[in-house]
């Protein structure tokens, strides 16, 4: 429907993204995503001829859009923008019929299929029922979804959205995204949607277009991008963020603070809200052992825990177990979080004993029996107060040992 | 909900045109009693039997020559131009997407005075008609109004804040003015004569001899400017909007300048800078029938604003009888007010 040769797009001369080459099919969601002022906005504008090219060719439905005139375009390519609207008094019904504007006579009078059409764009976008209502009492997404209402209206071919999503709230970020992908199929229309959240556009596109540096990095599938290596080489990612393959999102990893380490026995899911709760108290954290794949394994990663893995459905080896033991002695407290116990990890709940017997303060949380064990919390909120009381008990005997 | 109760709603929704149709018609209303009170009222009372009597050419010599030659120009002029700086306040306003917008306030009335006074003054008339020609004075005049709206619109487009674009246009008034009395200064007598009829804002001096080029301009302004109600409507979302949605953006802008200046230069020929018609008339339009829909404003403009400006000519003459004020008093009196009132509610204001 839409298609870029060696789009080369800017203002004033210089090009802020250059050589462009994209191919978008009716009912396909492309996401651009890239850094800050990578050129998103310019590069989208030019794509819906708001701006010239600054080079090479858009091709919409199979013709040369510098050819068309303005009134041809909207006919085919509808735009939801991030201009800020002035509060006005027009209703919801002239806001989305304004999208006949291409159709329409100069005293833009609605025909039967102007009005067809117009409420065929409300319902779509799920907001016959404002129809009467004005502009300016309703929320930030349902004004939202009244541009892009007024966007279907122009039976656009090709749907361009800047950021369609950015400061709404998260119901109202899916609500619209799951619309637009639903009719863009349904009237396969090819969206092309600029989004700030790399995850977003992970699970809602079906190809990314990543702009960055002035140039397109990669342009093909969720899965290929994350094959690649995920947006790693995006934003540069500098150890503050991680990305997991597995779960495909990307995590924040607060910085390491100057706090002791601790120790996590866990798995089977058991332990990955202990990690995030630790990470965000700025500890540091070694875990194990866990099997890999396990979604405890995958969580840790993305924090950047210290792993004692074994290999999945396999049984824990006993050099694991050593491992791990050399591993809590170096840490300043043990938690165990009542992992569920089964033949292939039974050895966690002996290293959890061997730990407590060395003599590392060890917490218990949740209902396991751990000989030795120093306290024992039911919830996360417990176990927060109890590793800080824990710490002091250690420091009163003896400072923390340094970590190599 | 039912699909039947959506379809009612959808009817509801679009039923506007009716209810437009009726406010429009209310509008219309005190026109009638205000055209003949303009005719009968003033320094010399006229019976209403007579002013008909010479409406249709019949009567008194003496009343005939009050009416047909003072009277009526006077009324059609306050009524049209009027209309017309209400329909211009709601195009300038569209444009600058400020409800504070006016051709009085932004300057448009001071650039048309200026290069009137200019063309008087210099004699500078491009060589086709005599300094005094209605003709040259109207050239004179748009030629001003343009010039200051297009200063305006590339302003605007360097300072986003509503109040910096009325500042500047208020010391652009100020400039305008300073500029005409200097002028003033080294005029000779009788073009400074000629020239005080500007300077005091009325239409106690509308002739048919300066009417006759002007009113039916204005007639034909009025009538199209129901052209400019479809791109008007989408430039309320924002001139990208606009653009996306298939508007020509440079020819619509250069349709809604020429819109704005030619009325207001038209107006300030006949009777010097009128001021806040066409900043109330749209105000009002949109209080009264809560839209902000072009093809119900710009009308309802119309209407307010040849009542606004009828009933204070009408002031004018009556207040202190038998000597006359600027109309600009008069309307100042409502216009200045509204504008603190709106600077003072700030954003919140619809266009």
């Amino acid at each position: 429907m839409i298609e870029t040769v060696n789009l080369s797009a800017g203002y004033g001369g210089r090009p802020v993204v250059a050589g462009v080459n994209i191919s978008v099919r009716g009912g396909e969601f492309v996401a651009v995503i890239g850094p800050n002022a990578a050129g998103k906005t310019t590069l989208l504008k030019t794509l819906a001829r708001l701006m010239k090219p600054l080079g090479g060719v858009v091709y919409v439905d199979g013709a040369a859009a510098a050819r068309m005139s303005a009134r041809e375009i909207a006919r085919l390519v509808g735009a939801v923008l991030t201009e800020q609207l002035r509060p006005t008094q027009l209703t919801v019904f002239e806001a989305v019929s304004l999208g006949r504007y291409p159709y329409t006579n100069s005293l833009h009078t609605l025909t039967d299929r102007d009005r067809r059409e117009v409420w065929r764009a409300l319902a779509d976008a799920g907001i016959e029922h404002l129809a009467d209502r004005r502009l300016s009492e309703l929320s930030d997404g349902q004004r939202q979804k009244v541009m892009i209402a007024r966007a279907l209206a122009q039976e656009p071919k090709v749907l361009i959205l800047d950021e369609p999503v950015t400061y709404l709230d998260p119901k109202a970020r899916v609500e619209i995204l799951l619309t637009i992908k639903r009719v863009a199929r349904e009237r396969e229309i090819a969206v092309i949607a600029s989004l700030h959240e790399v995850e977003l556009a992970l699970r809602m596109a079906d190809r990314l277009l990543i702009v960055s540096g002035g140039r397109v990095v990669l342009y093909d599938s969720p899965e290929e991008f994350v094959a690649l290596g995920g947006p790693m080489h995006l934003y540069g990612l500098d150890g503050q963020l991680t990305f997991s393959p597995e779960l495909m999102s990307v995590e924040f990893r607060p910085g390491a603070e100057d706090k002791p380490r601790l120790f996590v026995v866990a798995g089977g899911g058991s332990g990955a809200l202990v990690y995030r709760m630790l990470a965000r108290l700025g500890y540091q954290f070694s875990t194990g052992v866990l099997h890999k794949g396990d979604i405890d394994y995958c969580v840790a990663a993305l924090l950047g825990g210290v792993i004692i893995a074994e290999q999945a459905f396999q049984p824990i080896s006993p050099e694991n177990v050593h491992r791990a033991l050399e591993e809590a002695r170096d840490c300043a407290a043990a938690i165990y979080t009542s992992p569920p116990i089964g033949p292939l990890n039974s050895e966690n709940q002996i290293l959890a004993e061997t730990i407590a017997l060395q003599g590392i303060p060890l917490i218990v949380l949740g209902p396991a029996e751990v000989k030795g064990a120093a306290i024992r919390v039911e919830s996360l909120a417990e176990l927060s107060k109890s590793i800080e009381m824990v710490l002091e008990n250690v420091r009163a005997v003896e400072p923390a040992p340094a970590r190599r | 909900m039912s699909r039947k109760v959506l379809t009612e709603l959808g009817v509801a929704a679009e039923f506007k045109p009716k209810r437009r149709g009726r406010v429009l018609l209310l509008l219309c209303l005190p026109l009638a009693p205000l055209f003949i009170a303009s005719i009968v009222l003033g320094g010399y009372a006229i019976h209403p039997w007579d002013a008909l009597m010479a409406l249709a050419g019949g009567g008194g010599a003496e009343e005939s020559l009050i009416v047909q030659s003072i009277r009526l120009p006077r009324t059609l002029a306050a009524m049209l131009g009027g209309a017309s700086l209400g329909v211009a306040g709601a195009i300038l306003q569209a444009l600058f997407r400020n409800p504070l917008a006016d051709p009085y306030i932004l300057g448009v009335s001071a650039g048309s005075s200026l290069f009137l006074a200019i063309s008087i003054f210099t004699g500078a008339t491009l060589g086709l008609w005599t300094p005094t020609s209605p003709y040259s004075l109207y050239t004179a005049a748009f030629i001003g109004a343009l010039t200051v709206v297009i200063v305006m619109v590339a302003l605007s487009g360097v300072v986003r804040t509503t109040t910096t674009i009325l500042i500047a246009g208020i010391m652009f008034s100020y400039l305008a003015y300073a500029i005409t009395s200097i002028l003033q200064i080294f005029a000779d007598i009788e073009r400074l004569r000629a020239f005080t009829y500007w300077i005091m804002g009325s239409f106690s001096g509308a002739r048919w001899s300066i009417l006759s080029p002007g009113l039916p301009l204005l007639l034909v302004f009025l009538f199209a400017t129901i052209f400019l109600c479809k791109p008007l409507n989408a430039l309320l979302l924002g001139e990208d909007y606009a653009r996306s949605m298939g508007m020509n953006l440079n020819r619509a802008r250069m349709f809604i300048v020429a819109a704005a200046a030619l009325p207001v230069s038209i107006v300030t020929t006949i009777a010097g800078s009128v001021g806040f018609i066409g900043l109330s008339a749209p105000y009002l339009a949109r209080q009264l029938t809560r839209t902000s829909n072009h093809f119900t404003i710009i009308p309802a403009s119309a209407l307010l604003g040849s009542t606004l400006a009828a009933a204070a000519d009408l002031l004018s003459r009556l207040a202190f009888k038998p000597i006359e004020i600027p109309i600009t008093a008069v309307t100042a009196l409502f216009g200045a007010p509204l504008v603190i009132y709106l600077l003072l509610k700030g954003r919140g204001v619809q266009v």
